[in-house]
């Protein structure tokens, strides 16, 4: 290796800065991570600060080709792919990792911090928070101040560097803000990756279970926030139509793809729209969230297809914001043929046998199939149905052992009961996931929707209204509503109402929920629509991308011009030595011609004699000039100097 | 073998390969006719200070495209404003680059004459008169460069250059530079100073040539005397170098003024170099091996005397005297040259 190894000590002064941009570019990351990159990085950094303490030669080329094989076979293992963000950023942290057990000189440095900012630009790709401003401007600032350390003279301190790295932040923020505000937004992107795929962050199962998980999410995390344009929707029409379930195997139920390009179905809307807008916290999933039924959306590639649901092509992997209109009223549906009917009526045999007995002797019991729902929601109302967050265990027949044995669950099980008990009496339901109710956000005039909302209620097939909504849940009598332990959010407290520190606490929720609202409507999510919006309110009318390139030249131009004004400024040289002033204008005032190379003594002895000006004075301010000059005590000297001369008129 | 690829020098030399001699060249040339020549005490105007992107400014650029990309694919504003932030960066650090120079006043302070074959080491006083620091300063001759320094508010320091030699005679600096890369090496400034400053090269000295027999140099003009150092034969003024023993202490208490005594026999050991009687074929080895003579003969504090075809020097002994003497041994033949 024709690179000598060894290390001198002389990147101590910035290798620990490099280090520190480097570790605040990669705590976002921290979480997505798998461990052992999180281990590597921490641990190569050490060492490799430990190498330049002790001024020890630099891992061997082997070892450190072995160790990136290892790490990138590693990297290809968890993740099997390296596109996106989630595989992109751990290649960049071990990137980073490796290429400090290679850095010698101080350029070898530019690369971990221009690794750093593409780490911190890709954290800001994957999640975007109200903190996400100032961790961005701090981290600017840690690898600028790093950047600037890296060729740092010794004569320049760390503390300088700091100091001279936050101003030049503070310089280029407004060109920056400039250019965020004029950069002409397009809608859509020129390709797709994805941005993550192994993040934790969740949406709606799209399959249900009922008894085989034993205890619901309580999570308050916000799935999305709806601005309505009109009044809020009474909460007994806040159902929020998500996906679809048809398919039921004795035991689970689950839904199908979405079928793009085909039949949406025939959908009568009736009664008055509801317009609003919905903010939706990414899903992952391709599943879009409309109050029941969506009629119109301005979200691109979105279609309502098979089952009424709304689904877009491209899972929502960021922040979006559409506008929808929906109507609470509708017919879904006009006829069932056949082979749906029997779709929806299918329950594979065998599966259940005493729900399915029930079912055929309360139907046949009863004249007509609204009478058979009415009895069955009864049965809910009357026995003693139990609705609660921590339900028990179901085993192998879950729907018998809920129906008859515990008799207790949330909304999951009693949709997924009531479905099944309309199939086995030969009626086509299907269960439908979303989310019911949301609560009014008073300070900024919104609803929030959170995970704890999420529902699941049915819809079951009836020749005179098509396609109708049950929900079994509400059937159950209020005083069995059993609150989990910890519960202390979303609808359910709006039953057993707040209190005290509780209250307040919430309160505060609010207030930061309604920020965060308008931080997520106004910066992240500043689009064409937006930025029309504001251009406007700029009084510029609809302008096209040339003419906001052109502004956001000229505003650059512009605060460049102030910068260089202010950076002059930064560096004219001091105030004009201010006894000289005076003294200049005492000589001025003596009418007489100093001679070059002449002393101010000796000046003042000529001039005693030719000006008009009294001697006494002429001395007096020579010497105060001169002590001003060259004495211990310049200021008072000044002074004097000062008053001696302002006495001469 | 394993190395993580590191696009800067590449970049970096096919950019310097754009920029190639003839360009610079070129360049400098049109600097000169625009600057004219320069005071030995000069302030840098703005309008003198000439700035480039670095290598790295040119990869900072091109990621900062990338980011860009990025964030209009992702519709990303946080990224957006990352992306931009950077941009407002680089051009702040476009302007603070060439502020670095700006205003600085450049003074040469003199260079001390070598034998050829040394450096010629000018002395450059860079001097800040801002209330601003000023960064990472370097002073340069094409590519050699000095160090780089720091300049507090009202500092002045002084920077060397070397210059390597090869030949007597006057040693012009054309051009030199001063140049910074502050901050983040981003951007370079520099400034082209044609000041033109000389330093003196003496003939390199013979590396062994033996002093010449009195006898042969100095024929005519010896004084056969036998009494030696004992006998006084007068005073005259001080050299550096004489003996305090022959100081007439006496003499310096009436009159103040440092006289030494002669004695006849004294010079005994005074001697002539003769250019036309130095046993080498041409010229320049002749002035070297009279280099060195005159160097022994210093050393040996003698008196010595030079003869260069109709001047003449000496003898005499002393700095003042081996320095006139040395000038004239860089200089001989050389009057018609410029200076």
């Amino acid at each position: 290796m024709a690179r000598p190894r060894g290390t001198d000590g002389s990147l101590l002064a910035s290798l620990p800065w490099t280090l520190v941009a480097l570790a605040v570019a990669l705590v976002p990351h921290v979480p997505y991570l798998p461990i052992w990159i999180t281990g590597a990085a921490v641990c190569c950094g050490a060492w490799r600060y430990l190498i330049e303490r002790r001024r020890r030669p630099l891992p061997s080329p082997w070892l450190r080709a072995a160790l990136a094989l290892v790490s990138f076979l590693g990297v290809l293992f968890v993740y099997s792919s390296i596109s996106g963000v989630g595989p992109g950023s751990a290649l960049l942290a071990i990137m980073a990792s490796l290429k400090l057990l290679e850095t010698r000189q101080r350029r070898d440095q530019f690369v971990l911090l221009f690794i750093s900012i593409f780490l911190v630009m890709s954290s800001l790709l994957r999640e975007q928070y109200l903190w996400s401003l100032p961790y961005l401007v701090v981290s600017v600032l840690m690898i600028m101040t790093a950047w600037l350390r890296t060729s740092a003279t010794p004569q320049e301190s760390a503390r300088d560097s700091i100091r001279a790295g936050s101003r030049l932040v503070m310089y280029a923020a407004p060109v920056a803000i400039a250019m965020w505000v004029f950069f002409p937004r397009i809608a859509t992107p020129f390709w797709s990756v994805p941005i993550d795929t192994s993040s934790g962050v969740t949406g709606l199962s799209e399959t249900m279970s009922p008894g085989d998980i034993s205890s619901l999410s309580r999570s308050d995390a916000v799935a999305f926030r709806v601005t309505f344009a009109d009044a809020v929707p009474p909460p007994q029409e806040r159902y929020w139509r998500g996906i679809v379930l048809t398919q039921f195997n004795g035991r689970s139920w689950s839904g199908s793809e979405p079928l793009f390009g085909g039949d949406r179905g025939d959908v009568q809307y009736l009664g008055d729209p509801i317009r609003y807008r919905i903010t939706l916290e990414p899903t992952r999933q391709q599943w879009v969230f409309a109050l029941d039924m969506p009629y119109g959306w301005d979200l691109p590639r979105t279609q309502l297809v098979q089952n009424q649901q709304l689904a877009r092509i491209r899972p929502i992997d960021q922040r979006i914001a559409y506008n929808v209109i929906s109507y609470v009223q509708y017919r879904s549906g006009r006829s069932l043929r056949d082979p749906f009917r029997h779709w929806y009526m299918h329950v594979p045999p065998g599966s259940n046998p005493q729900t399915a007995e029930f079912a055929r002797d309360l139907r046949a019991s009863v004249r007509s199939d609204k009478a058979y729902i009415d009895a069955v929601l009864r049965k809910f109302h009357d026995e003693p149905y139990f609705y609660t967050l921590e339900p028990p265990p179901l085993g192998s027949q879950p729907v018998d052992r809920f129906l008859f044995d515990t008799r207790r669950g949330f909304c999951e099980h009693y949709a997924s009961a009531f479905a099944v008990l309309m199939r086995e009496a030969g009626i086509p339901a299907r269960v439908v996931l979303g989310y019911q109710g949301g609560e009014v956000n008073p300070l900024g005039n919104y609803m929030i929707v959170r995970q704890s909302d999420a529902h699941a209620w049915t819809e079951v097939w009836l020749d005179e209204s098509g396609w109708t909504r049950i929900d079994p849940t509400s059937a159950i009598a209020p005083e069995r509503v059993e609150v989990g332990g910890g519960a202390g959010i979303g609808a359910v407290d709006s039953v057993w109402g707040l209190a005290g520190p509780a209250a307040l606490w919430h309160r505060l929720g609010l207030t930061v929920d309604a920020i965060n609202a308008r931080w997520n409507d106004w910066i992240l999510g500043y689009g064409p629509d937006n930025q029309n919006r504001f251009m406007r309110w700029l009084g510029m009318d609809d302008p096209g991308w040339r003419q906001m390139l052109l502004t956001l030249v000229a505003c650059v131009v512009g605060l460049l011009a102030l910068i260089s004004l202010l950076l002059t400024l930064r560096y004219r040289p001091p105030r004009k030595d201010r006894a000289a002033t005076f003294y200049r204008r005492f000589v001025a005032r003596t009418k007489v011609a100093p001679r070059v190379g002449e002393t101010p003594a000796n000046f003042a002895a000529r001039a005693a004699g030719a000006s008009e000006i009294p001697a006494a004075a002429i001395d007096r301010v020579t010497a105060a000039y001169l002590d001003a000059r060259y004495g211990s005590e310049s200021d008072a000297a000044l002074g004097r100097l000062a008053a001696a001369v302002s006495a001469l008129r | 073998m394993f190395s993580i690829p590191w696009p800067f020098p590449s970049a970096r030399s096919r950019y310097r390969a754009r920029l190639s001699a003839a360009a610079l060249g070129r360049a400098r040339g049109w600097a000169l006719k625009r600057q004219g020549i320069d005071q030995p005490l000069t302030r840098l105007r703005p309008g003198r200070v000439y700035i480039v992107p670095t290598g790295v400014g040119l990869v900072f650029a091109l990621m900062t495209f990338a980011m860009l990309l990025g964030s209009m694919n992702y519709n990303n504003n946080l990224s957006f404003l990352l992306t931009f932030l950077l941009a407002g960066l680089g051009f702040v650090a476009m302007h603070q680059c060439q502020r670095n120079l700006v205003g600085l006043e450049i003074a040469f302070a003199g260079v001390e004459p070598v034998f050829a074959g040394q450096p010629a080491r000018f002395r450059i006083a860079v001097t800040n008169h801002s209330k601003n620091a000023r960064r990472y300063i370097r002073l340069n001759i094409d590519s050699t460069f000095s160090v780089a320094e720091d300049l507090a508010p009202g500092e002045s320091k002084l920077f060397t250059l070397p210059v390597p030699t090869e030949r007597r005679g006057w040693l012009a600096l054309e051009r030199f530079g001063i140049r910074t890369l502050y901050p983040f090496e981003l951007f370079r400034a520099w400034a082209w100073l044609h000041m033109d400053l000389r330093g003196l090269v003496y003939p390199q000295p013979a590396g062994h040539a033996p002093l010449p027999p009195p006898t042969q140099t100095a024929r005519g003009h010896r004084q056969h005397d036998a009494r030696g150092e004992e006998d006084f034969a007068g005073l005259r003024r001080f050299h550096v170098g004489d003996s305090p023993r022959h100081v007439a202490w006496k003499a310096y208490a009436r009159s103040g003024q440092l006289l030494s005594k002669r004695f006849a026999g004294a010079d005994t050991s005074s001697q002539w170099f003769d250019i036309d009687a130095v046993p080498a074929p041409d010229l320049e080895a002749r002035l070297s091996i009279l280099t060195r003579w005159v160097l022994d003969a210093d050393r040996s504090r003698e008196d010595y005397g030079l003869r260069l075809g109709n001047s003449r020097l000496g003898p005499a002994h002393g700095d003042a005297h081996r320095r006139r003497c040395l000038e004239a041994l860089a200089l001989y033949g050389k009057d018609a040259e410029r200076g």
